[in-house]
């Protein structure tokens, strides 16, 4: 089966490579600059859709880093005398540099506010190059040297189509590689959910940076050949309507897939050339179809195949694939090897010591003066009624809240107040109450985010020495599969997580956490929504993940589960501490009774639907 | 010093302008969880109905006004069904979504009124104030008056009527709203035609400030949101101090850098928001996105 497809699709491949080769020869020269020109806008659309449908970051400056190498190309060939090549990496590393800046308020805010910042910014250029002198004002410059390569009339729109179509295939095929290995895997994990990436060791600030950079170094490919191609730029060319005329590309055509990016920037460059003299026709229809797409088709064209698919099977007309209701969730195997992670520590010292930790919200005092000491290799459980801080004292943990006092070391090191994904990377994972699996991924992208460790700035790999990251990313796969196997998820690998029974998604994510390989697991309600077995086989799995060493605090409102299962249990009430020891003395201490089982409605065993605890 | 208080007072009048605009962005906002990208456009529609309904149909200006802002308002229900699917749903598809209508929206004015542009006479056409050697123009007190005026009307709907209020309660949790019967649909319509006559209000005011074309959306709609985040998105006061901050921005910048105002005024407000994201007042409602 893979071979056959594999083969289909490197045919594929070839034909379009023929098509692409002889299509000059079928066109006349005025089409060929229609052709020509249409490739600069799908370079720019691959930048748009890698940092807005790859990376979820809303970017409505792209239109800039398009005319900062434009601009810069002109500068340099004709103020400066530099010859095209040399300009053409200069202006490249400007788009870059420009890119880097506009990213920067990203760090900070995201969503709306990103958009109305980065257009806000385009503004600003396109102020500047109408006003400065040294772009030439309004007018624009003119006059431009071309790219020059011996023995190749580069003046000739035909032979420049082929040095366009050589730097597009090379781009389409580094953005696809991009988005289908560890790096991309890590900025769709981003877009589906910030908080969750963060917590299992994506360093969300670096690839926010990285999405803008390679939006900005796309488009200033592309006004590098526009620049060479039209040997002219004016501001017009990088306005706001040119800025969402590209945006409707990428939206029509799909944001999350560049090919789709890609056949949406061809098919609306061609209907605005065929409705050249309707101008503003054209653009009544291509807002329309904005519109419809958002509203009917959200994934766009490129989403299309897979909706007919879906269709044609619920319709009865293709067989149903073994997959996501149908299939049952495997049984658990038991980790084998009982080797102890961290064997070189001292096995006295506490792998997580909190002392007098603090969290107050704007005058809600959520955690006062909590003590918590965790030894290596315990089970310990937090319980307590609902409103207590169970999971705010989970997010101080995990780093997705810095506490307003007190301190956290881990294993003897001092970790208040680090972010979730540098805890992450010291051997914290967690699981979240209300699942935080990413939507779009499916199950083995869920594992695969977590089971890859490289570092963000380590993605220059992917300029210098591909094969590695092919290499390291086929390894991670066959990691993937152990894990899936070993927590019976092998039927679903292929899944959405979105379309799986609850407790296969409970299943899932403790699946993830353990792909972190951690020394520290977090379970926070890991039973809440299960049926008994399914809670039994909980049971079983925390047992064989204590098994190999890694120490494990869960949260849990299922008494019977938190009295079996935990060798020690911490009783939290209205923030602060009121009991810890072993489950017989817990169950004896009669502050708990009174704030916990004194209630007269028994709040424990009415497990009320808990507002969302973490803040998004 | 003299200088200084001209450019001000012109800052707070254009501003009065960006309030108007920030205060249709908030309030479809914290209704809705909406930011909508259309809405200068809308400006833009209603600043050529007022002006096609006083000097080609010769109508008073209040009246003109009065009208645009019910044309603009069945737009903004026709936006609001249009994008009803996507209600609490997709954020971001929504504000593409919204980007979508502004471009067919500036096309049909190119369409209806030409590319070209027109300029509005002022409706009071006094000569200006003289108040301790600075100039007023007696139109900018007009429009302080109104924004004023329309502020004043609106925060009364918000907190006297219990249309306003079932809106309020939309706005902090819409699954609760729906549970004490409060149509949400509704009241989610109800903003989105406040929003766009507020959007009309502003339109016909700037009319004779500005220069009326088919563009004249985009820098008005980008620096209103402006305004409205500046101030703390979702924030009744906040959008109007945000707006008059826009507008006194942008009063000085043009004053002391000339033509590169506007990249003076978009690197202040691109520094302002990301020292502070919530604004002055705070965003009032949880973050939606």
């Amino acid at each position: 089966m893979r071979t056959r497809a594999t083969a289909l699709r490197a045919g594929g491949l070839l034909i379009l490579a023929v098509i692409g080769w002889l299509l000059p020869y079928q066109l006349d020269s005025y089409s060929i600059h229609v052709v020509d020109v249409m490739i600069v806008f799908a370079l720019l659309a691959i930048g748009l859709g890698l940092a807005m449908g790859i990376a979820g970051q809303i970017n409505l400056a792209q239109v800039a880093f398009f005319g900062v190498a434009a601009y810069a190309t002109a500068i340099l060939t004709t103020k400066a005398g530099y010859g095209f090549w040399t300009s053409a990496i200069l202006a490249l590393a400007a788009a870059a540099a420009f890119g880097l800046v506009v990213g920067l308020p990203a760090l900070r805010i995201q969503s709306h506010y990103l958009g109305i910042v980065t257009l806000g910014l385009a503004l600003a250029f396109t102020n500047w190059a109408t006003n400065a002198t040294i772009t030439g004002g309004a007018e624009g410059i003119s006059g431009i040297a071309g790219p020059i390569l011996p023995g190749i009339d580069l003046s000739s729109e035909y032979l420049y189509y082929y040095l366009e179509l050589i730097v597009f295939a090379i781009a389409l095929a580094f953005g696809l590689f991009v988005v289908h290995t560890p790096l991309g895997r890590r900025m769709r994990a981003m877009r589906d959910d910030a908080l969750a990436a963060g917590a299992i060791g994506a360093e969300v600030p670096a690839l926010r940076m990285t999405a803008f950079l390679l939006a900005s170094v796309y488009g200033g490919l592309a006004g590098v050949l526009y620049a060479g191609l039209i040997r002219y730029v004016a501001p017009e060319t990088f306005s706001i309507a040119n800025m969402f005329f590209l945006l409707a590309m990428v939206i029509i055509g799909g944001r999350q897939s560049l090919v789709g990016c890609v056949v949406g920037a061809a098919g609306l460059t061609l209907v605005r050339e065929l409705l050249a003299d309707y101008p503003t026709y054209a653009q009544i229809a291509y807002g329309t179809v904005v519109v419809l797409t958002v509203v009917f088709a959200p994934t766009g064209l490129a989403g299309i195949p897979a909706r007919l698919r879906s269709t044609a099977s619920r319709l009865g007309w293709t067989r149903q694939p073994a997959a996501a209701g149908t299939a049952a969730l495997g049984p658990f195997e038991p980790y084998t090897a009982a080797q102890p992670v961290d064997s070189d520590t001292r096995r006295t010292e506490p792998i997580l010591a909190i002392d007098n930790i603090d969290m107050s919200f704007r005058g809600l005092q959520a955690l006062r003066g909590v003590q918590l000491t965790v030894a290596p290799g315990e089970i310990r459980g937090i319980v307590g009624p609902n409103g207590s801080g169970k999971t705010t004292l989970f997010n101080v943990i995990s780093g997705l809240y810095k506490p307003t006092g007190g301190t956290v070391h881990v294993s003897g090191r001092n970790l208040t107040g680090a972010s979730s994904h540098r805890l992450a990377r010291v051997g914290i994972a967690r699981t979240f109450q209300n699942l935080r699996l990413f939507g779009q991924l499916t199950v083995r992208d869920n594992i695969l985010v977590a089971l890859d460790d490289t570092r963000t700035y380590q993605a220059w790999r992917y300029l210098l020495w591909p094969f590695g990251i092919w290499r390291h990313d086929r390894n991670l796969r066959t990691a993937a599969d152990e894990i899936l196997t070993r927590y019976g998820l092998a039927a679903f690998g292929d899944a959405l997580p979105g379309a799986l029974p609850y407790g296969i998604q409970r299943r899932a994510e403790i699946a993830r956490a353990m792909a972190r390989r951690p020394r520290l697991l977090l379970l926070d309600e890991p039973a809440a929504g299960l049926n008994g077995e399914e809670t039994r086989q909980l049971s079983e799995i925390v047992r064989s993940i204590r098994a190999t060493g890694v120490t494990v605090i869960v949260i849990e409102h299922n008494m019977s589960l938190v009295m079996s299962l935990c060798e020690r249990i911490t009783v939290l009430a209205g923030g602060t501490v009121i009991a810890e020891g072993t489950p017989a003395e817990v169950a004896q201490a009669p502050q708990v009774i009174e704030a916990y089982l004194g209630d007269s409605d028994l709040s424990h065993d009415v497990p009320a639907p808990v507002p969302t605890e973490i803040a998004s | 010093m003299q200088i200084f208080f001209q450019t001000l007072i012109g800052g707070v009048s254009l501003g009065a302008v960006y309030a108007l605009v920030a205060l249709g962005f908030s309030l479809v906002y914290r209704t809705m969880g909406l930011v909508n990208f259309s809405h200068g456009n809308v400006v833009m529609i209603g600043a050529y109905m007022a002006s096609t309904f006083y000097l080609t149909a010769k109508l008073p200006f209040a009246l003109a006004t009065v009208i645009a802002m019910a044309v603009t308002g069945l737009i903004g229900v026709i936006i609001e069904r249009v994008l009803r699917p996507l209600e609490n749903k997709d954020f971001d598809l929504m504000l593409i979504g919204t980007i979508g209508f502004g471009i067919v929206l500036e096309a049909l004015a190119t369409l209806v009124w030409g590319a070209t542009g027109r300029a509005v006479p002022s409706p009071v056409p006094a000569a200006p104030l003289d108040l301790f050697g600075i100039k007023v123009r007696t139109y900018d007190l007009v429009v302080l008056a109104i924004a004023a005026a329309a502020t004043a009307l609106l925060m009364l709907f918000l907190q006297r009527t219990k249309r306003g209020a079932a809106m309020q309660a939309v706005a902090m949790d819409h699954e609760a709203a729906t549970a004490v019967g409060i149509h949400v649909g509704r009241s989610n319509a109800i903003a989105f035609v406040l929003g766009a006559a507020l959007a009309a209000l502003a339109g016909s005011l700037v009319g004779p400030l500005l220069y009326v074309s088919p563009t004249m959306g985009g820098t008005l709609g980008i620096k209103g949101f402006a305004g409205a985040i500046l101030g703390g998105f979702g924030s009744i006061p906040g959008a109007i101090a945000g707006g008059i901050a826009i507008g006194v921005l942008d009063s000085f910048a043009a004053g002391h850098f000339q033509g590169y105002s506007e990249l003076v005024t978009f690197l202040v407000f691109t520094i302002l928001i990301v020292i502070r994201p919530t604004g002055i007042f705070g965003e009032r409602t949880v973050n939606r996105a």
